[in-house]
């Protein structure tokens, strides 16, 4: 097994994992905090749609994702504070709508691209170096806000209005964090696919959730779990010769089931019953 | 009370709502620093709207509401700062993953600013403002776990960790049973002696406040009174408003009888 830590190809693939993993659960703890869940999976279906446009064109899809996650993150902050409708309605009409698009641009395709097949479901062992250092950017730059913000972004997730009403800048603070919730997605697009992004954001803090009532704590332990996971999934992979998105996703489901079983606040809401 | 010092909150002829609805009108009101002001009037009467006011989130249709002198929708950071707030009972998650010293160091956060991260003197103010509102034992609890009355507490003790100049609470007794509510009421009263704290106390319950406030602002839309409680709680003022008749017994309590029962 340790041979396959000397191939090159392998090693992008841990490193760029275990960047997308720590990514996806930092950002994760604010999305789930905040009740943004459904927000990353809408994100993620426009930025496919974003990528098969791209293909189509002949335009670079990745950038093409950030546009298409961008415009639905920001329309669905702008509709939101309006108070126009509930977040979820506004995020389920763009998902289905960007959906719809991006199987209007693949049709629109004159030949099978399975290129576009690969942001769909995630190819972590094809990522390449120049794509690795595009992770690498984008995650100091979503990782380096998430640090310089923290406060602020920890206020807003647990109260805006509140936040907002003491002096913190929330309605701009709450749009910087749409804003990487997108870039998280687009980073994530190659190595984990445009379905299973959305699992690596919510699945991490969610089992962190189960295990602490510390807020910096939850942080520690959602990073901590989604690094591992994500690096576990990538080497199940390759040891089992299954596709890798799946492995690392569903490795994170069984830890998250197995945090439910042993977390403590379950165990006190039973107590407490007895 | 300082008579002649400029008003720390002053509302002149000012409408607040959206447009089409209307949920304060026409409120000419001066709150001077160190005053304990007690906020009452039916359900829909515009006292949140009014809280709302005070924090700078609603900006006047018509009029004008200066805080700190300064426009209510232009209010910076720092001003907002100055103003400790706690929201009503159920607008915030209780089960939210953070710990009681977590919840007051919060406070900390709008008047620090960005970029700034707290530091120890931050951390010995949160912790300050813990021991006033005597929670500095549960500081690494779980909010969730706590009780209600400790919870509000807790909520106290961030709005004091802003270090504020007013203190706005929002039905900050409603959901908890009576022992509780007077002694958060008495924890607000001794505040306000305490740390000369300008108090604005928004309520449904008048028997409970109208001893310890200076003034009591009486709203249904529109301001009905506005002064000492035994000025205020006068029975033609309060049916007018409330729509029933409201005797004060010889226990100098309020009670309400039906309108039409009476009649």
């Amino acid at each position: 097994m340790l041979e396959l830590f000397t191939y090159d190809f392998m090693q992008r693939s841990l490193l760029a994992a275990a960047l997308v993993g720590a990514l996806c659960s930092t950002i994760g703890v604010f999305v789930v905090l905040r009740g943004l869940a459904f927000v990353g999976a809408g994100t993620a279906h426009a930025a496919f749609a974003g990528v098969a446009l791209g293909f189509l064109m002949g335009w670079p899809p990745l950038l093409m994702a950030l546009l298409f996650g961008l415009g639905t993150v920001w329309i669905t902050g702008w509709v939101e504070e309006k108070g126009r409708m509930k977040l979820d309605v506004s995020i389920g009409i763009l998902y289905t709508a960007t959906m719809a698009l991006a199987i209007l641009f693949i049709g629109l395709m004159k030949t099978y691209n399975a290129e576009v097949y690969g942001y769909l479901f995630g190819s972590v062992l094809a990522v390449t170096s120049e794509e690795l250092r595009t992770i690498a950017g984008l995650s100091i730059v979503v990782i380096g806000s998430i640090v310089l913000f923290s406060k602020e972004l920890y206020f807003i997730a647990f109260d805006q209005e509140m936040a907002e009403a003491s002096g913190v800048p929330a309605r701009r603070i709450f749009f910087l964090l749409l804003t990487l919730v997108a870039l998280t997605v687009v980073v994530s697009l190659k190595t984990v696919g445009a379905i299973l992004v959305f699992a690596m954001i919510l699945i991490p803090a969610s089992t962190a959730y189960q295990l602490t009532h510390s807020l910096s704590t939850l942080t520690w332990y959602s990073i901590l779990i989604g690094v591992s996971c994500s690096v576990g999934g990538v080497l199940l992979s390759s040891i089992w010769d299954i596709p890798s998105g799946p492995a690392i996703v569903l490795l994170a489901t069984l830890v998250f089931f197995v945090a439910v079983l042993l977390s403590p606040k379950r165990q006190r809401q039973s107590l407490a019953m007895n | 009370m300082a008579g002649h010092s400029p008003p720390i909150i002053h509302f002149d002829h000012a409408t607040f709502g959206f447009p089409g609805v209307v949920a304060l009108e026409d409120i000419s009101l001066e709150i001077q620093s160190g005053e304990f002001v007690g906020v009452i009037g039916p359900n829909g009467s515009g006292k949140t709207t009014l809280c709302r006011a005070v924090l700078g989130l609603m900006a006047p249709l018509k009029g004008h509401l200066r805080i700190f002198d300064c426009a209510c929708d232009e209010l910076r950071c720092h001003h907002r700062a100055k103003i400790g707030y706690l929201p009503q009972k159920g607008v915030v998650d209780r089960n939210f993953p953070v710990t009681v010293l977590e919840t007051v160091m919060m406070g900390r956060y709008g008047a620090l600013g960005l970029f700034t991260r707290p530091s120890g003197k931050d951390r010995k103010i949160a912790l300050d403002a813990l021991a006033h509102v005597g929670m500095e034992g549960h500081r690494d609890n779980a909010l969730g776990r706590l009780s209600g009355g400790q919870q509000q507490r807790v909520f106290i003790a961030r709005a004091l960790a802003q270090q504020p100049q007013v203190l706005l609470l929002d039905e900050p007794t409603t959901g908890l049973d009576i022992t509780t509510q007077h002694n958060v009421v008495e924890l607000v009263q001794h505040l306000h002696k305490e740390l000369g704290l300008t108090v604005l106390l928004i309520t449904h319950d008048i028997n409970m406040i109208r001893s310890r406030v200076d003034r009591l602002v009486l709203l249904k839309t529109r301001l009905y009174a506005a002064g000492p409680p035994a000025d205020v709680l006068k029975p033609e003022i309060l049916s007018q408003v409330y729509g029933k008749d409201l005797v004060i017994t010889e226990r100098d309590t309020i009670t309400v009888e039906d309108y039409h029962h009476h009649h």
